[in-house]
């Protein structure tokens, strides 16, 4: 009896590996996860539940390009290339913000400071207001051919490649990373003597201090208003080579190293020609500065009992039901078998205490209050590796 | 105040509903089980599919992520496994918002959040399509402001007056207080988070205590405005009363 019960076991198990994952995905991770006799489980990519994939960086590899990375987070391979357009601003648009730009402007930022939150010397209101009107910072998300089998070629961009745009710029126009001040073409005015001298190092800076003086002075305000003469509108192209989970984290890294590598050339405005001219000199460019850190951490959670539930019950007796665990950074083979994902997106470089800029999380009810507490604290560790990260490759971050 | 919710407006359609909250104004409908195209179709569970059309224009990515929340979340509450190979339609158009909308400053798919959401389980719950539980959501903002306290489902108006906005979360509980859905964006710390959750649960789910039939429904003129779950209640009850008037009547 014992002799013919125990050859039937080894024909399921004899299959390739490959094969049983792809035949049923769902056991074939469990069994990952619960066979082990370690006391932290492996995945079936043989990371451990809470380990993240190793971060790799490389900037500036597009020569057309004002900013450019290449980042690898595992197999998921993404170009990222910034190039910045000129927006004049005529005569409509610079209307819509004047008061923005001026008094509004200086009585948000008194009630910023009053309420202890300070976010550079900008509001935080009228900057979201003139990037997001405006449209300065126009992300796009573009899944190569081949990057992933479920993309099919040749077809509009996938629900799924717009979600990650819409996801993505939130992120930029929520965590704020680019302040409008650095996109604006400032022009002091032509009774003033800076016209030429705004070349500086930081033309901005100096424009930025021109306009708070006028702010303070009622009678000068008309002058002030006509001041930004246009806006760099920066177009974030996001290209992935290669799909394996984790779009957004990986997307994003691309987008922050590529922005922090990014030099806008120097725009004036010329009084004689009437337009703005940006300068030859590369030594004039000036690098974009980010604000803050913000690092997106994606986590899949994986239940046993999950969409093949009956299939699970003769896998593992001795877990009860309903096992859960909660995977870092997901590849897409676990994206595949997991239906809730978290995204926490945390800074703790503006301030000491560490900031949440936002969570997202969709698709089941694993995840309360006390798991979240746990992600977070995962989070704030990869916010670490990242600034490890990036401090390597760029120094625009310290 | 409580959302405004009238059953079945449309005739054709297995389920629909239409809901007006805060002068949010969607209309809902599901078609399903019906037949699922080839592509589409998977061998152990039902394809969901979530239409969202604006209230002016077409479909944009801004709605593309819209639905794509919508479809994680109906997912988790819809019995997919009992009824494989179909396809469970659920399309909802927007009506109308309040002009504020645009002006408030944060992302204004956040604020649309909780009455799609409550929209398309309106419609699910008429259309029979098998669930595993209900779903509630709310939308908790904090504001800058030291002294004013977050605020829970506010009207427009409200977050006009009470804007700029430190933090805005949507949360969303299953009946078995679960969190769904949460999307939190701003700029806050966990434990504001944790509170923020707290009330939203609260606001959503209804008390472990009152889970009795008499209490809840004396006091309803009450409650009701308060708890998402009693107002779905009261929503289901008088909707089935309407339905048996011909057994009363006799």
């Amino acid at each position: 009896m014992a002799s013919t019960a125990t050859p039937p076991p080894p024909t399921p198990l004899s299959f390739p590996r490959p094969i049983f994952a792809a035949l049923t995905p769902h056991p074939f991770l469990h069994a990952h996860l619960s066979a082990s006799k370690q006391k932290q489980p492996l995945r079936a990519n043989g990371r451990t539940a809470h380990e993240s994939r190793q971060l790799g960086v490389n900037t500036g590899s597009l020569t057309h390009c004002n900013g450019s990375a290449v980042v690898r987070v595992g197999n998921t391979a993404v170009v990222c290339g910034v190039r910045a357009e000129i927006l004049t601003a005529e005569e409509g648009t610079v209307d819509e913000f004047p008061a923005s730009s001026n008094t509004n402007g200086g009585d948000e930022d008194e009630d910023e400071e009053e309420n202890g939150y300070r976010n550079g010397a900008e509001d935080e209101r009228e900057r979201y207001k003139e990037i997001s009107a405006l449209r300065l910072l126009v992300p796009n998300v573009e899944l190569c051919t081949g990057s992933t089998p479920a993309l099919l070629p040749g077809n509009a961009p996938s629900a799924f490649a717009q979600t990650l745009v819409t996801r993505i710029r939130n992120l930029l126009l929520s965590t704020k990373v680019v302040g409008a001040r650095q996109l604006r073409i400032v022009h002091a005015g032509p009774d003033a003597s800076l016209g030429g001298d705004t070349g500086g190092p930081n033309p901005n800076r100096e424009g930025d201090e021109v306009m708070r003086e006028g702010g303070e002075g009622e009678g000068e305000m008309e002058i002030h208003e006509r001041l930004v003469k246009g806006y760099w509108t920066l177009y974030i192209d996001t290209m992935f080579i290669s799909l394996d989970g984790n779009a957004l984290d990986a997307a994003w890294l691309a987008i922050l190293s590529a922005l922090s590598d990014t030099r806008l050339p120097h725009a004036y405005f010329d009084d004689e020609l009437e337009m703005i001219l940006c300068s030859d000199d590369a030594a004039r460019a000036k690098k974009l500065e980010l604000a803050g850190l913000p690092v997106p951490s994606t986590f899949a959670v994986f239940e046993s009992d999950g969409r093949w539930g009956e299939d699970d019950d003769g896998d593992g007796e001795g877990e009860g039901e309903g096992k859960s665990w909660v995977l870092s950074d997901p590849d897409t083979f676990e994206e595949s078998v997991c239906q809730e994902s978290i995204t926490v997106v945390v800074d703790c470089s503006t301030s000491t205490k560490a900031q949440i800029r936002k969570i997202e999380k969709s698709g089941g009810g694993v995840v309360d209050r006390e798991v979240m507490k746990m992600l977070v604290k995962r989070s704030l560790e990869r916010w670490k590796e990242w600034k490890k990260t990036l401090s390597t490759n760029s120094r625009a971050f310290f | 105040m409580a959302p405004e919710a009238l059953l079945s407006p449309l005739h054709r359609a297995d389920g629909s509903a239409t809901y007006t909250h805060n002068r949010y104004s969607i209309l809902g409908a599901v078609n399903g089980p019906i037949e699922v195209q080839r592509r589409d179709e998977m061998p152990e569970e039902a394809t969901i599919e979530v239409n969202v059309r604006p209230a002016v224009g077409v479909g944009s990515p801004k709605e593309r992520h819209l639905e794509t929340l919508l479809h994680s979340t109906l997912r988790s509450i819809i019995l997919v496994r009992s009824i494989p190979r179909t396809l469970v339609q659920i399309t909802l158009q927007i009506r109308s918002l309040p002009e504020e909308d645009a002006m408030l400053g944060v992302n204004t798919s956040l604020l649309i959040l909780p009455h799609l959401l409550h929209t398309a389980l309106l419609a699910l719950l008429f259309s029979s399509v098998p669930l595993r539980a209900i779903v509630t959501s709310v939308l908790v903002a904090i504001p800058f402001t030291k002294g004013a306290g977050p605020l829970l489902a506010p009207s427009a108006k409200e977050l006009m007056r009470a804007k700029p906005f430190k933090s805005i979360h949507v949360f969303a509980f299953s009946g078995d207080r679960k969190m769904l859905l949460n999307e939190s964006d701003g700029v806050f710390g966990f434990e504001e988070w944790d509170e923020a959750c707290e009330m939203a649960e609260e606001v959503c789910c209804k008390e472990e205590g009152g889970v009795g039939l008499g209490e809840g429904m004396e006091v309803d003129g009450q409650s009701a405005t308060e708890n998402l779950e009693q107002w779905l209640r009261e929503v289901v009850k008088s909707k089935v009363e309407r339905e048996q008037r011909w057994r009363v009547a006799t």
